[in-house]
């Protein structure tokens, strides 16, 4: 009885494998995107992934932040992910098998610092005695501690919330918080009661802190399937043109799946960079698999803050971020 | 004890009964201990050998040393601005207001519907409804109603402790024997001594266990309470540091959260010893 259940047991799987092996093709693909405004929702929504990928179960499931969206990794939970600069140093400092093989977007005033217009606070040093929130091990938590730094302000003068962006816009609306650094869609919510811009993410990143979300993919999945990972990056390539090409239709597409009004979903559309697949290979971007390029900078400098804040453990040599980013897959996208 | 007492045992053997009750005894009670020890002891040697053999993942199964060490560093140096015994105070702030006031509210709501059918029928569909409420939808609405403050966390923390304390004290109520209610009553008791001296002490036993089941639920919802806008407490701490995938530090906070679950437990046992010897 045993034996032969064994052997069917054996069976089954030698016949699985062999399946397997003949379509090396995965059943399914879960895509993990994060809730905000960039090419991502346009690939999706004209399900240019599905049209590369025929056959295959594609499942989109949205991410509140970095700090999930890492969670789901190290609970492989998806095969794509997004995550922002600071998840991404955590991520590659705590060697979660994934590898960056897309640029996502460059953060501009997509994210942004929020303040209450009635408390008078015209710079970060207004802000000490305030209540201040941000999603923790977020771009925009990173940039709050980087920005205060900067400008000489001790953190533990305010208090420093860590809530959901979600969470931040219903605490807004309640009048729990003076100051937010967060991202649309929810920023706005915060900008149109009573709040006005104090600080954007672009600024950061013209003071030398760029922040950016960057595709991932889970080791194992590129593995087993490495044709698999050329198309999805085709698919958002695809996305990323379409959005350069044909800005109200991507309005359109944004403000319906975020369910906004047009005009919100253009204006926050210019408040993200999207960058085109092919000048995602030069050096200020990913760079090329022979010079990798400033990407592995902001890595190593976002680590490097994160282990001076207690965050990490230590700090990783410069190589160890190089070998998470992986231009290879774009390069053949691309055709270089 | 019994062969003791029967008169008829002394002279045969006073002092080989009183060695073997001895024997029987004392092992007893060391035995159980040892067992406790040994599941102690497998646990934390599964533990080394599968980390020391690198069979699991250092992220999410750190060794032990790494706990250890995670420990000693929160106690001296603080996890992000508070130190072990800060976060610690801060949960158990929590935990023990909301304990109260589920206590408070729920044994007197609970004798009242005990007592009363009229009430139980009044009450009921509300307890019913929400006691299956998962606590984090629950959550959403508390801090939209409450705000981020404490007040939503104590009230997420009371609601979770509340059903469970009253539905057992129903329970404790309606099972006491109506005997001793009528015995009572035929010797003149009136509702009030009824209360305090029928129905109280002898349903005194089961409250306790259902005060027992109802920490325990508040305990399940700290981690939740604590995951929006909190700055300090166990609960919190073991969520930042899940964000940051600093393994050691979420197992640390979890056992020293089971440890203290452990001490309130045994302190609730030995209070009760106390008040209710007869129990």
């Amino acid at each position: 009885m045993m034996k032969r259940l064994v052997a069917t047991l054996a069976l089954a799987t030698l016949a699985l494998t062999a399946m397997a092996r003949a379509e090396d093709k995965p059943a399914k693909v879960t895509v993990g995107y994060l809730n905000l405004v960039n090419a991502q929702l346009v690939t999706k929504h004209l399900g240019l992934l599905a049209r590369e990928m025929p056959g295959v179960d594609i499942k989109y499931v949205k991410v509140g932040g970095g700090g999930d969206m890492l969670r789901a990794i190290a609970g492989n939970d998806v095969d794509f992910g997004g995550l922002g600069n600071p998840p991404t140093a955590i991520g590659a400092t705590r060697a979660l098998p994934i590898k960056g093989i897309l640029v996502i977007n460059m953060l501009d005033y997509v994210e942004a610092m929020v303040v209450r217009t009635d408390k008078n606070i015209t710079s970060l040093k207004d802000l000490k005695g305030k209540t201040v929130a941000a999603p923790f091990g977020s771009t925009t938590h990173y940039l709050l501690l980087q920005a205060l730094k900067d400008e000489g302000v001790d953190p533990t003068s305010m208090k420093i919330l860590d809530l959901a962006p979600s969470d931040i816009a219903a605490a807004w609306l309640r009048g729990d918080i003076d100051a937010a650094w967060f991202w649309e869609p929810n920023l706005d919510k915060a900008v149109k009661n009573g709040g006005k811009i104090l600080i954007t993410s672009g600024e950061m990143a013209k003071r030398g802190y760029p922040t950016w979300d960057i595709g991932v993919v889970m080791n194992a999945f590129a593995e087993k399937y490495p044709s698999y990972v050329e198309k999805f990056v085709k698919a958002e390539c695809e996305g990323i043109d379409f959005w350069l090409k044909n800005p109200e239709k991507t309005a359109e597409i944004i403000a319906e799946e975020l369910s906004l009004p047009l005009d919100d979903a253009t204006r926050m559309m210019t408040g993200t960079g999207m960058v085109p697949c092919n000048k995602q290979l030069t050096e200020d971007y990913l760079g090329t698999s022979a010079k990798k390029g400033k990407f592995v900078d902001t890595l190593v400098s976002t680590a490097d803050f994160l282990v001076k804040q207690e965050r990490l453990p230590k700090l990783l040599p410069r190589a160890d971020f190089e070998t998470f980013i992986q231009p290879a897959y774009l390069e053949k996208v691309v055709g270089r | 004890m019994s062969v003791e007492a029967s008169p008829m045992a002394i002279p045969i053997s006073a002092d080989r009964t009183r060695r073997s009750t001895l024997r029987l005894r004392l092992p007893k009670v060391s035995r159980s201990v040892l067992l406790s020890s040994l599941t102690i002891a497998v646990l934390l040697a599964t533990w080394t050998i599968v980390t020391e053999m690198g069979w699991a993942n250092e992220l999410f199964l750190p060794k032990p040393q790494a706990v250890w060490a995670a420990f000693i560093k929160t106690m001296t140096r603080g996890y992000q601005g508070a130190t072990l015994l800060q976060h610690l105070g801060a949960s158990l702030y929590r935990i023990l207001t909301a304990f109260a006031l589920a206590c408070l509210i729920g044994i007197p709501l609970g004798v009242l519907m005990g007592v009363s059918r009229n009430a139980r029928a009044l009450l009921n569909p509300l307890i019913e409804f929400y006691r299956p409420l998962p606590p984090l939808g629950l959550y959403t609405l508390l801090v939209m109603w409450l705000g981020i403050g404490e007040s939503s966390k104590l009230s997420l923390l009371f609601l979770a402790g509340l059903p469970g304390i009253v539905i057992s004290t129903i329970q404790a109520v309606t099972s006491v024997d109506p005997v001793y209610v009528r015995a009572a009553q035929s010797l003149g008791a009136t509702r009030r001594h009824l209360l305090f001296h029928v129905y109280l002490p002898a349903a005194g036993p089961l409250i306790l266990a259902g005060m027992r089941i109802s920490l325990g639920f508040t305990y399940t919802v700290l981690v939740a309470a604590e995951i929006v806008a909190a700055s300090a407490g166990i609960g919190w701490m073991i969520w930042d540091a899940a964000k940051f995938l600093l393994s050691d530090v979420v197992i640390m906070g979890l056992i020293v959260l089971g440890l203290t679950g452990v001490v309130l437990d045994l302190m609730m046992r030995g209070i009760a010893k106390l008040l209710m010897p007869w129990a």
